[in-house]
C-alpha cells in the first residue's frame, strides 16, 4: 500500500474515532432528553415526590357555577401520564368546585379516583385549613377520597357528588396531592450544595494560600499535595464507606444531610485546593512586591491584593464544585439515604436529584422518570460549564496583557 | 517594637491556621485509610471470617454465611480491562484529532463536547445504559438478561473517553513544535510524524490518562449498578454473564448489613482501596518521571 493510501486509511480511522465521540455524547444527551421531556413541567418541578395525603377542613358554601358546561368540560387539569380519564366533571355547588373519576396510576397500583378539576373563585377550598388551623392550598388535580369519614371507594361519580352535595356546615375532606414531582430533592441538593461549599470552601481556600504563599518546597508541602491527588484519585464509594464509618457511626450523625455534605465536602478540598492554586499562581509576582514594597505585610497582601486577583479562579472552583455536588451520588446513597423529603434538620436524610434518578431507575425501573430528572440535572452541569468557562477566561487576563 | 512584634506573632498564627487547613486534606486520606482499614481488616484479625475464604471464594451469600469476592474480582478487572480495550484507542484518536487535525474552532467545540461528556454524572451514563445498552445486549444475547459484562464493558468504556481524551490532548499540545517541523523537514506525512514523532513523545502523558481512566472504571459505581447484573455467585466466563464488580457490592448491600457482612463489605472496600493505591502510586510515578525527563 502508498504511503498515501495508508495515511488517508489512518486519517479516516481518526476523524471515525471523533465520530463515535461525539455521537456518543450527541446520543447519551439526546436520549435523555427524548426519553424524559414529556415528563417535564412546571408541576414536576414543584411537586413532592410521594403523594401527601391531608384532611382538608373547609365550611360547605354554596357557589353557583359562573362558567358554562362546555369550558368546564374542556378542562383537564390532570396528568396525563398517571391518570385517564374515565367520567365527569360534574360541578358540585356547596363545595364550589367540578369533580371527574379518573383511573390513577402511581408507582405499580392502579386505583379509580376523584380528581378536582376546577375550583370558583368563591370556592369554600379557597379557605381550606388544616387540623391545625394553619392555611392550605387545594387546587386542581388534587384526589378527593372521603368527606366526613364517608368514604369514595366504589362508588361512582354520580353518587359522589351525591354524597358532598348532602353534607353541610364544616367538612372534612380527605384530600391527596399527587405525587411525582422532585421538589424535595431540588431542595436538598440546594442544602447539599450550600452545606458542603461551606465547610470545603475555607479549608480548600486557605489551604492553596498556604501552598502558593508561605509553603516552602519540602517534604510536607510534597505530602500534602500528595494527599490532595490521592483523594481526587479515590472512589466515591470509598468516600461513601468513610462516612458511614466515621460520620453516620462513629460520630452517631445517623443518615442524614451533615453526613451527606461533610463527606462530600472531603471529596470537593481536592478541586478547590487545586483550582485556587492554580488561580494564585497567575496573579503576577509583581503584584505582590508592589504590596510589599508599599509597607504591607503578606497577609494585608494576600487578602487585599492577591486573593482580589484570583477571584474568577476561586469562581471557578466553586462552580466545579457545585458541578461535582449535583453529579455525587455513590457517597451519597451512604450518606444522606434515597428517602425522597425536604430535610427538616441537618440530622434527617434526603435524597439529591442524582441519587432519586438511581432510585427510579434501580428501584422502580421507571426509565422515563429518571430521564426527567437527568435533563434538569443536565441543564445545571451546561449552565454551570457554560459559566465555569466564562469565569476561567475572566482570570486569563494578566496573562495577555 | 511592641506593635511590630503583635503584628508579627499574629502572622504566625495565621500561617499556622492556613497550615493546618492545607494539613485537612492529609488527615482525611489518613483517616479514610484507617477507619475503612480498621472496619475491613476486623472480621480476619478476630477470626470471625477466614482471609482466604474471602479473597477466594466465589459465592457471596449472607443468609448462609458465605462471603466470596474471587468473582468480583475477575469481574470488576475484566469490565475494566474491555473498557479500555475499547475506550483507549476512540479516545487517543479523538485527542489526536482535535490537537493535530482539527482547525482550532472546531478544535474547541470537541474539546467542549468532551468537557461535558465528562460532567455529565455516572448515575445519567447507567440511566442511558439500562435504556438503550441493556436492552441492545438483551437482542444479541443468549441470556435470558441484558445486564452483563458486555453492557458494563460498554458503559464505561464511554465514561472513561472524557478522563483519556483530555489528558492525551493535553500532552500531545504539550510536544515541542521543533519535533514536529524535524520530522516534516526529512519528508515525513502528517500521519507519520503524528504517530511516529508526536504520540511517542506524548507517551507518558498518554500513560498516565490511561491509568486514571482505569481509575475511574475500576472505581464507578452508580452506572455500573444498573447494567451489570449483581449476580450472588459465579466467575464470568462469557460477555454475555452477569457480573458483580466490588464496588458495587458495597453500595448495594451497606444500606442494611451489619455484624460481620457490614464488616466484609468494608473489606471489600480495602480490597479496592489496594487497586485504586497502586493506580495512584503509578500515576504519581508517571508524572515524576514526565517532569524528570
Amino acid at each position: 500500500m502508498g504511503r498515501k493510501a495508508k495515511d488517508s486509511l489512518i486519517k479516516g480511522v481518526i476523524y471515525l474515532a471523533t465520530g463515535i465521540t461525539l455521537s456518543v455524547l450527541l446520543f447519551i444527551v439526546g436520549f435523555i432528553f427524548i426519553k424524559g421531556i414529556g415528563l417535564v413541567n412546571w408541576d414536576f418541578l414543584t411537586r413532592d415526590f410521594n403523594e401527601n395525603v391531608v384532611y382538608a377542613f373547609i365550611e360547605s358554601n354554596d357557589v353557583p357555577l359562573t362558567i358554562d358546561e362546555e369550558t368546564l368540560n374542556g378542562k383537564n387539569p390532570y396528568d396525563k401520564r398517571y391518570e385517564t380519564h374515565l367520567e365527569g366533571p360534574i360541578y358540585v355547588e356547596n363545595i364550589g368546585a367540578a369533580i371527574a373519576k379518573v383511573a390513577y396510576k402511581n408507582h405499580s397500583t392502579e386505583r379509580e379516583q376523584f380528581v378536582i378539576t376546577y375550583i370558583e373563585k368563591d370556592s369554600p377550598f379557597n379557605r381550606a385549613i388544616d387540623s391545625t388551623g394553619k392555611s392550605i392550598t387545594i387546587g386542581t388535580d388534587y384526589i378527593l377520597q372521603s368527606i366526613n369519614g364517608n368514604d369514595f371507594t366504589s362508588l361512582t361519580l354520580a353518587e359522589v357528588a351525591e354524597t358532598i352535595s348532602a353534607e353541610s356546615g364544616e367538612l372534612k375532606i380527605k384530600v391527596v396531592q399527587p405525587g411525582g414531582g422532585i421538589k424535595s430533592n431540588i431542595i436538598t441538593t440546594l442544602y447539599m450544595v450550600l452545606l458542603s461549599l461551606i465547610v470545603a470552601l475555607p479549608l480548600g481556600i486557605f489551604g492553596a494560600i498556604y501552598l502558593t504563599e508561605y509553603a516552602k518546597p519540602g517534604r510536607l508541602v510534597n505530602m500534602i499535595r500528595f494527599a490532595a491527588e490521592c483523594l481526587a484519585g479515590i472512589p466515591s464509594i470509598i468516600f461513601g464507606l468513610f462516612g458511614m464509618a466515621f460520620f453516620v457511626v462513629a460520630l452517631k450523625f445517623q443518615i442524614s444531610l451533615i453526613s451527606g455534605s461533610l463527606t462530600v465536602a472531603i471529596i470537593l478540598l481536592p478541586v478547590i485546593i487545586r483550582s485556587t492554586e492554580e488561580a494564585l499562581k497567575t496573579v503576577p509576582m509583581a503584584f505582590r512586591e508592589g504590596s510589599l514594597a508599599l509597607g504591607a505585610t503578606k497577609l494585608q497582601t494576600i487578602f487585599k491584593v492577591v486573593l482580589p486577583c484570583a477571584v474568577p479562579g476561586i469562581a471557578t472552583a466553586v462552580l466545579l464544585s457545585i458541578g461535582r455536588v449535583v453529579g455525587e451520588s455513590a457517597a451519597l446513597l451512604l450518606t444522606a439515604g434515597t428517602v425522597a423529603q425536604i430535610p427538616g434538620t441537618l440530622f434527617s436524610p434526603g435524597s439529591t436529584l442524582t441519587v432519586q434518578a438511581y432510585y427510579v431507575a434501580k428501584e422502580e425501573g421507571n426509565i422515563e422518570l429518571a430521564c426527567a430528572i437527568g435533563i434538569v440535572i443536565i441543564v445545571i452541569v451546561i449552565v454551570l460549564n457554560i459559566l465555569s468557562r466564562v469565569t476561567s477566561d475572566k482570570l486569563d487576563v494578566f496573562n495577555k496583557k | 517594637m511592641q506593635a511590630i512584634k503583635r503584628k508579627k506573632q499574629k502572622e504566625t498564627i495565621i500561617e499556622g491556621f492556613f497550615l493546618i487547613c492545607a494539613f485537612v486534606a492529609v488527615i482525611s486520606v489518613l483517616a479514610i485509610t484507617v477507619f475503612v482499614f480498621f472496619n475491613g481488616l476486623k472480621p480476619f484479625i478476630s477470626n470471625s471470617y477466614s482471609l482466604w475464604d474471602f479473597l477466594t471464594g466465589v459465592e457471596w451469600r449472607p443468609g448462609s454465611n458465605m462471603f466470596g469476592i474471587f468473582y468480583m474480582i475477575v469481574g470488576s478487572i475484566f469490565a475494566t480491562l474491555g473498557a479500555i480495550l475499547i475506550g483507549v484507542p476512540v479516545a487517543i484518536f479523538t485527542a489526536v484529532y482535535i490537537s493535530e487535525l482539527a482547525g482550532s474552532r472546531i478544535g474547541k467545540m470537541i474539546r467542549f463536547a468532551v468537557e461535558l461528556l465528562a460532567g455529565i454524572p455516572s448515575v445519567l451514563y447507567g440511566v442511558f445504559g439500562l435504556g438503550i445498552i441493556v436492552p441492545y445486549v438483551l437482542k444479541i444475547s443468549p441470556m435470558a438478561q441484558g445486564e452483563s459484562l458486555l453492557a458494563t464493558i460498554l458503559v464505561l468504556a464511554i465514561m472513561i473517553l472524557p478522563t483519556v481524551v483530555s489528558i492525551s490532548e493535553t500532552s500531545i499540545s504539550a510536544v515541542p513544535k521543533e519535533y514536529r517541523e524535524g520530522s516534516y523537514a526529512l519528508g515525513a506525512s502528517k500521519i507519520q510524524t503524528i504517530f511516529k514523532v508526536v504520540l511517542p513523545a506524548a507517551r507518558s502523558g498518554i500513560m498516565t490518562g490511561v491509568i486514571l481512566g482505569i481509575g475511574r472504571a475500576i472505581g464507578e459505581t452508580m452506572a455500573v449498578m444498573l447494567v451489570c447484573g449483581n449476580p450472588i455467585a459465579g466467575i464470568p466466563t462469557s460477555l454475555f454473564d452477569q457480573i458483580r464488580p466490588l464496588t458495587t457490592n458495597i453500595a448495594l448491600e451497606m444500606g442494611y448489613a451489619s455484624g460481620v457482612h457490614q464488616e466484609l463489605l468494608y473489606s471489600t472496600g480495602v480490597v479496592l482501596f489496594i487497586f485504586i493505591m497502586i493506580i495512584n502510586l503509578a500515576v504519581n510515578k508517571l508524572v515524576k518521571a514526565k517532569v524528570g525527563s
